[in-house]
């Protein structure tokens, strides 16, 4: 008890050195608390995200490993290094995957989990139909011409690339041509990113069409139902852009409207144009197919040459998961089920939300970084003033000695006092560093973001894409095929920050600096010897 | 059976060849008031180091009530069994007298019927210390005030044996008498003092005087 009375009256009696081994540790406790506040918010929202996200994944064609497969191919076939004209673009594509591989896979799958599918062919307007955007000059004109082109897709919808033609020219990515965009979705899930709470359609007139029916039933875009005079119950009359005599005719069940107004400039092509995208059921959609398969129509070019004109559909099959673990399961079961090496699983949410968190994960690793800097030159300041303290006390540490008191009492009395003063510092620094630390993430992170975003967007400007700004002020950098990068909502906030991890945590630093200073007296009482330092003193 | 025994007892500086101490051997009982006396750099100091376990002996043996001092943790040692008056106090100076021998109390261990605060002004009172001067700073005291206040605080835990060094030195001839009158009610209390001294006054007033040569 007395130990800690003396320790008591020592502080107080040498104010002007405890003052300063206390602003010390409080410098050391608010950069701790705000580092591992920083961290705190950064793993809370890790946490809060992934517990929030629907976790969706594909199936896709691996072209990074097959590209890095030619390559070798190459490297060892021929000496005279990289020949991109031996590149053969039709493996590069890989063979699409059928909707039985695609349900033999969802086996995979746990009960909390599903999956919906979508098909996308496109097919060229026919009679009164005018696709919507086209003037009197334009008709007829670049809309079929073959330029790699903008993806104007919606969420959910399969890329609009023509296989078949794409091979005809030999290019990868060779898209069709046709005015409008059909898509076949085989259930409201698969519509849920447009229809659903955070999507931007809407039924405005009519109803959906039935997911269960095979009836060439569709919905209609608002534009294109002025643009024609059209209205539900109305037909409309669609051709094979291949081969126009194959037609098919699909009755509107409902016009939707989309808050998201289709761009001009995004919209080169009319398919493109999401006022021109029509919506069915996949069986309908499906059934169209298979129409056109029988039908087996072809066309002959100029040089006699005879090439099919069987609508080809592009598939896209969606995986959902109750949870990330779910995912990674299935991105392990399916190989066993039978999935070749040259296709990956990928879930472009869990990249997404991965890439929302980089400005806090940056973030939390520069705060950690100057945390431990702090931590480790503070502690040596602490160390060294401790030493200096107790070559000033070494007369008191021989007198107590001298008198009978062990050294190890002295040592006690001497870690006490540096517990005391640390603690109150802790305190009060802890107090600071949690009051300032969700300010002070904010601040940071909104100039991490703004710092990635600069990055980002000389990238852009640098490629000459536009850089636009949504009105939530998140970064959303255009889409489409070749991109330097997809949209990116970063978290660019946090709540809170201080919890009980962080107060243990700093709990635990102040014990590390109460460790060090006091072993730096333990080391020292222990080297006097009294009879020297009176001696001395004498 | 002497209270305190030095059979042969021997002390040697670290890196000194010769001992300041050499078979010294010497017998003190309770109740009695020693001096030591010899000339300067005889190893009156060294001795009383050595009585009081602050120097290891090099040599021989100290048997306190026939046992080993050796053999008692030497912090035990001086806070239950020795009460040492240095020859320059040794007090803590930014503590008051008051507090000095309270704190002694606390080292020491020993258990007290009455509050130490008590108690310590008490014997402050004894040695010559009025309550006012017991809490001003050790600093704030004169040479004389300072030698009570040492005194007390060697004595406050009643350990069976007293060791001062010079403790007359700075003392005008009224303090002096003043001390050693202090010294032999210390030895009516059955307590065995121990002067080291260059005072033949103080010499005169002890009971027996052991005489210091160098080796």
């Amino acid at each position: 008890m007395y130990i800690i009375k003396n320790a008591l009256k020592s502080i107080t009696r040498n104010k002007l050195r405890n003052i300063l081994i206390g602003v010390i540790v409080l410098i050391i406790s608010v950069s701790a608390c705000a580092a591992l506040s920083i961290q705190q918010a950064a793993e809370a929202a890790r946490e809060d995200t992934l517990s929030s996200l629907n976790v969706t994944a594909q199936i896709s064609f691996d072209r990074k490993k097959a590209m890095e497969e030619m390559s070798k191919n190459d490297d060892s076939d021929s000496d005279e290094g990289f020949d991109r004209g031996k590149f053969d673009f039709d493996v590069l594509q890989g063979s699409s995957l059928t909707l039985d591989d695609y349900m033999k896979y969802t086996k995979a799958l746990t009960k909390s989990d599903g999956y919906y599918y979508s098909g996308a062919i496109s097919l060229d307007a026919t009679g009164d139909l005018i696709p919507y955007g086209t003037s009197e000059d334009s008709e007829d004109s670049d809309s079929k011409s073959s330029d790699s082109q903008e993806n104007g897709n919606m969420p959910g919808q399969p890329p609009q690339m023509d296989s078949d033609s794409s091979k005809s020219f030999g290019m990868p990515f060779q898209v069709n041509q046709g005015d409008f965009s059909i898509t076949g979705y085989s259930s409201s899930d698969a519509m849920l990113s447009m229809f659903g709470e955070d999507g931007s359609y809407k039924i405005t007139d009519g109803s959906m069409f039935d997911f269960s029916s095979s009836d060439y039933e569709c919905i209609i875009s608002n534009e294109l139902a002025v643009y024609n005079n059209l209205k539900v119950g109305d037909t409309i009359k669609l051709a094979n852009p291949s081969y126009e005599k194959e037609t098919y005719k699909l009755k509107i069940t409902g016009i939707y409207t989309n808050s998201d107004s289709s761009s001009e400039e995004n919209n080169r092509f009319r398919m493109n144009d999401p006022a021109n995208n029509i919506y069915m059921s996949y069986k309908a959609f499906s059934k169209l197919i298979k129409a056109s398969e029988k039908a087996d129509n072809k066309t002959t070019d100029s040089d006699g040459n005879e090439t099919s004109a069987v609508l080809s559909e592009n598939m896209a099959f969606t995986y959902t998961f109750a949870n990330v673990e779910n995912y990674e399961k299935f991105s392990k079961k399916v190989y066993d089920l039978g999935l070749s090496d040259d296709y990956k699983v990928s879930s472009s949410d869990l990249q997404a939300y991965e890439n929302s968190l980089t400005p806090l994960n940056t973030l939390s690793s520069t705060a950690m970084w100057f945390f431990f800097i702090v931590l480790g030159v503070g502690g040596i300041i602490l160390i060294t003033l401790n030493i200096f303290n107790l070559r000033e006390r070494k007369y008191e540490v021989g007198v107590l000695t001298a008198i009978g008191m062990k050294k190890a009492k002295v040592a006690l009395q001497f870690i006490t006092e540096i517990f005391i003063v640390t603690m109150i510092a802790m305190i009060i620094g802890s107090s600071i560093g949690s009051a300032v630390s969700v300010p002070l993430t904010n601040t940071l992170l909104a100039n991490q973001i703004s710092s990635s975003q600069s990055s980002q967007d000389k990238v852009n400007d640098n490629f000459g894409f536009k850089n636009d700004k949504s009105d939530s002020g998140m970064s959303e950098p255009p889409q489409g095929f070749g991109r330097v990068s997809s949209a990116v909502k970063y978290v660019d906030s946090v709540s809170s920050a201080s919890n009980i991890f962080v107060i243990l945590e700093l709990a635990l630093v102040g014990l590390f600096l109460i460790l060090i200073s006091g072993l730096a007296a333990l080391v020292s009482i222990m080297r006097y010897e009294p009879l020297k330092i009176l001696s001395n003193r004498s | 059976m002497s209270k305190l025994k030095l059979n042969n007892v021997s002390y040697r500086y670290e890196k000194s060849s010769e001992n300041v101490l050499d078979n010294v051997c010497m017998d003190f009982d309770a109740g009695k008031i020693y001096t030591i006396v010899g000339k300067s750099g005889a190893g009156k100091t060294t001795l009383l180091s050595v009585l009081s376990s602050l120097a290891r002996l090099t040599g021989g043996e100290i048997l306190l009530d026939d046992q080993n001092v050796a053999k008692i943790d030497r912090y035990r040692f001086r806070s239950k069994y020795v009460g040492v008056i240095f020859q320059s106090f040794n007090l803590l100076t930014h503590l008051t007298a008051l507090e000095n021998v309270v704190l002694s109390m606390d080292i020491s261990g020993k258990s007290f019927d009455t509050p130490k605060k008590e108690l310590a002004l008490e014997l402050l009172g004894k040695v010559g210390l009025s309550a006012d001067e017991a809490k001003r700073r050790v600093l704030k005291l004169s040479g004389g005030q300072q030698q009570r206040c040492a005194i007390a605080r060697a004595v406050i835990s009643h350990p069976s044996m007293i060791l001062a060094d010079e403790p007359t030195g700075n003392l005008d001839a009224e303090t002096q008498d003043e001390i050693i009158g202090l010294f032999k009610m210390l030895a009516s209390e059955g307590k065995c003092v121990i002067i080291v001294t260059h005072s033949a006054d103080v010499a005169a007033a002890s009971d027996v005087t052991y005489e210091l040569k160098k080796a």
